[in-house]
């Protein structure tokens, strides 16, 4: 699982059908101090996470599959939590 | 290789983060990370946009796992990103 924050979405028409009716959000994994760590990643996302809100993403494809429903789903990113607040330090 | 019938093999360059921010309209250039083979049967072409998936997942939609590392998962229409300035 990494720390990312939200920073767009995408939208296709053309696609795996397992994406259906998904959110596709473009998250910045981020460090403890909220800079960005590597290349964006797109993720499927159920909890309507905001923009540059932060979220925990998970690159379980297993748990991602079980999520769409779809056994045959290339899908890999899933959003599993939209971040409250971190311990120690204020929120960034 | 029948398993691979009717799809194409796609050259491509993952997008780094500048290139989000200059978006899915600007001119196609290569990024900073290296390029890769996606395995594509959605009918994407030169210039266009795409999500793909690497690793294991890219086998998924198969009913007999090939010899792919990624596969072209969605032609992206749209894009909006505005990154965090902090």
């Amino acid at each position: 699982m990494l720390l990312a924050r939200v920073e767009g979405n995408i939208v296709a028409t053309r696609k795996h059908p397992s994406f259906d009716a998904w959110r596709l959000v473009i998250c910045q994994p981020i460090g403890g101090n909220g800079q960005p760590e590597g290349a964006p990643v797109i993720a499927i996302d159920s909890h309507g996470a905001g923009m540059h809100q932060q979220v925990v993403i998970s690159s379980d494809g297993k748990a991602a599959r079980k999520a769409v429903g779809v056994d045959k789903s290339p899908v890999r990113w899933l959003v599993t939590g939209i971040v409250d607040e971190h311990e120690p330090g204020k929120r960034i | 290789m029948d398993l691979l019938k009717g799809g194409r093999f796609l050259v491509v360059s993952p997008f780094n983060r500048e290139q989000f921010a200059k978006g899915i309209d600007a001119k196609p250039g290569m990024g900073t990370d290296p390029s890769l083979v996606v395995y594509d049967d959605l009918g994407g072409g030169v210039g266009d946009v795409i999500g793909y998936e690497e690793g294991a997942e890219a086998a998924q939609p198969f009913e007999v796992s090939p010899p792919i590392d990624a596969i072209n998962a969605a032609l992206v229409d749209e894009m909006f990103y505005n990154p965090w300035k902090g």
